[in-house]
């Protein structure tokens, strides 16, 4: 697309300036892809959508010329504006956000002292019309398990559109006999593999939609949760328009820890019953179990200051300050008001937390 | 109740049946590729009755038919290389339009498996443009002479299918295009002097598309912007992966908008969607109607929830 000097700009509309303290992000939630940019053009674009480059120079009384050029190039580049000369014409996108079940996702927890059944589990899920289950097994799993949870969803019509699994990594570990066994199992999109030899991204095959992950760390509990980093950001519609008013993380989300305990996370203390005891749906009609779905980012210190707000997955199992339930999620390094990332373990600041919730390495 | 037929991985039924659940248990779905028992389609001397898979159509009060069809044919009889299925699926077809017909007699039918059938682009460009919207220049012509004096009239002519994409098996391979493409001279040079009815149309450039998709009265306007890329600039259908076009909510002008409810309602359609493109001088051009059209990209990219509000239309209006 060439520079338009005389007609009047508009952002696409799927492509969203976000704030932050010292610069802001545009979010391209149509390509899944974030870029950085400084305050003033967050401010420019604001405050000038809908006039031409010719009019906003003019403005400054073409003080900054070279800067609004380099600005617009920018933009351009990434196909974040179009030039038209009816503007009206092009909306903003709504920031609604829908959901016609009350859970969409679960965490399924399961470790050698678990005694539950998940098979009842999974039929709870089924009767809530849950979407979307993560396995994590912190113990030695066969792919014959896997295979009989995954028929069993087959058989009951499960509402499980999406199983994740992470599992320990095993020397007979096959890629061709998973991507098999995920290609002729629609519903499986994923295999993380933890303490393996190397880190490795294994693509799906044929554009089909099952990856496999190899990773070197040792996952033994959930206490290996909650990490916040870009390589994990959310670059979507659905994501950003949640996050407007429903915390990114725990909306809609139900868990069984390896107990049984069934909470909203299987890393946060609070447990609403035993599966053992009761039923998922039960909890979920506890008030006091959706506490947590309405902390949006906007609610959090500092990371209402964050311009990657709108697409950071928060955690509210371990934050900063274990009594500010509105403070920030303690494994996150970034500090919007400096701009920059550091490890978060390493922060004096975050000791005192990191010993209350036992993560000490 | 509501009756919805759609198909086992269409991903809008899918969807839409999620909140259609979410407000009422009083819903049944039919699926395309599935065999759905046809109980009975009395006709007596006092009245007419269907049961269809177990349900007595006359508890249903409103029919989504948003994909395909019902399919009254055991699986088994479904070998698409027999001629004996040939002869089937034509008794099948037409039970389906009688049934359509009965049905909509006496309830609210939204979508349509005949017009999707009959989806005649002719029969289409002539209502849009009865309607005051304007058409692309349209030649069918079996002759040579008149394709070469049309070709020469224009900066540049497309061709299409007059209904159906091309779908030509061959022994070992086929010939597949939905799409659109542009005629070149060399093109004209090697026909022959007669040849099979073919579509042409002037080429209008394009400031961008768009992709209206209609459920009664409400519009969901999309705009394609992919006009900087040649791999799009005829058709968007020809996807450009790496670069996807940039797809965003638009308005129609109020008197644009006007004629587009007109010509849905002088087309008979209750749901579909409509192709159109903008050119140079803000002109609205009409290219055609999908009756059965996709909205899931419609509907995500533009954040419209269209899913969300036919369940509330089928299930409080
Ligand atoms: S400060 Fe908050 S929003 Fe920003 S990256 Fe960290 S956790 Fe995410």
């Amino acid at each position: 697309m060439n520079v338009q000097q005389e007609t009047p700009f508009k952002l696409i509309a799927n492509c969203i300036p976000v704030k932050g303290a010292k610069r802001s992000s545009i979010c391209d939630l149509h390509r899944g892809s974030i870029q950085l940019i400084p305050n003033d053009l967050y401010e420019l674009i604001k405050n000038r959508e809908g006039s031409s480059i010719i009019e906003i120079k003019k403005k400054y009384d073409h003080k900054y010329d070279t800067i609004i050029d380099e600005y617009f190039e920018f933009l351009i580049d990434h196909e974040f504006i179009f030039f038209t000369a009816t503007p009206e014409l092009f909306p903003k996108m709504s920031m609604n956000w829908y959901q016609p079940n009350t859970i969409t996702n679960a965490i399924i927890d399961v470790g050698k002292q678990s005694d539950y059944n998940i098979y009842h589990a999974l039929e709870n899920l089924n009767e809530l019309r849950c979407k979307h289950v993560e396995f994590r097994f912190f113990k030695k799993i066969s792919l014959e398990e896997i295979k009989t949870i995954v028929e069993f969803l087959v058989d009951i019509k499960s509402s499980i559109i999406s199983i994740d699994f992470t599992i320990p990594f095993d020397n007979d570990f096959e890629i061709e006999t998973i991507q098999n066994f995920m290609s002729t199992n629609g519903r499986v999109s994923s295999f993380r593999y933890y303490g393996g030899h190397e880190n490795k991204f294994i693509s799906p095959i044929d554009n089909r939609r099952g990856y496999i992950i190899i990773t070197d760390t040792i996952i033994s509990n959930e206490k290996c949760c909650g990490i916040i980093d870009s390589s994990l950001f959310s670059v979507n519609i659905s994501t950003f328009t949640e996050s407007q008013k429903f915390n990114s993380c725990l909306n809609r989300k139900i868990s069984i820890d390896a107990n049984g305990h069934i909470k909203n996370c299987p890393s946060m203390m609070k447990s609403y019953g035993n599966i053992t005891a009761i039923n998922l749906n039960e909890v979920v009609e506890q008030k006091e179990f959706k506490k947590y779905w309405n902390i949006s980012k906007d609610k959090i210190n500092v990371c209402k200051d964050c311009e990657f707000r709108h697409v950071c997955t928060d955690c509210r199992a371990y934050i900063e300050n274990p009594a500010n339930i509105y403070s920030k999620p303690l494994k996150c390094g970034y500090d919007p008001y400096t701009n920059t990332w550091e490890d978060w373990s390493k922060n004096p600041l975050k000791s005192k937390a990191i010993e209350y919730y036992g993560l000490q390495e | 109740m509501i009756l919805v037929i759609g198909d086992t991985n269409d991903i809008t039924t899918n969807i839409a049946m999620e909140w259609i659940r979410h407000y009422t248990k009083n819903v049944k779905r039919i699926n395309f590729s599935d065999y759905t028992p046809l109980d009975s389609l009395k006709i007596t001397n006092q009245n007419c009755t269907t049961k269809i898979a177990s349900i007595d159509t006359s508890e249903v009060e409103k029919i989504w038919h948003r994909r395909g069809s019902i399919r009254f044919l055991p699986i088994t009889l479904r070998n698409a290389n027999s001629s004996l299925y040939t002869y089937l699926k034509k008794e099948e077809d037409s039970l389906l339009k009688s049934l359509e017909d009965i049905l909509g007699d006496t309830k609210e039918y939204i979508g349509s498996y005949h017009k999707e059938v009959e989806n005649y682009k002719i029969d289409y460009l002539l209502k849009a443009k009865d309607c005051g919207i304007r058409i692309p220049d349209t030649l069918i012509t079996t002759s040579k002479k008149e394709l070469q004096s049309f070709f020469n009239t224009y900066d540049q002519i497309i061709t299409k299918d007059i209904r159906y994409g091309i779908k030509i098996k061959a022994q070992d391979s086929g010939i597949y295009s939905g799409g659109t493409f542009v005629v070149s001279e060399d093109m004209i040079t090697s026909m022959k002097k007669h040849f099979a009815p073919t579509l042409v149309q002037e080429k209008i450039e394009k400031k961008y598309e768009i992709r209206v998709f209609f459920f009664k009265t409400t519009l969901y306007p999309m705009a394609i912007l992919s006009q900087n890329d040649s791999k799009t600039s005829v058709d968007y259908r020809n996807y450009n992966r790496e670069k996807p076009n940039r797809n965003v909510p638009v308005l129609f002008p109020k008197h644009i908008e006007q004629q587009i409810l007109n010509f849905i309602k002088r087309s008979g359609l209750s749901t579909g969607s409509i192709d159109l493109i903008v050119d140079k001088a803000d002109d609205y051009i009409f290219l055609e109607v999908n009756p059965q059209g996709q909205l899931d990209w419609v509907s995500k990219h533009c954040n419209y929830y269209i899913e969300k509000n036919i369940a509330e239309y089928l299930v409080f209006k």
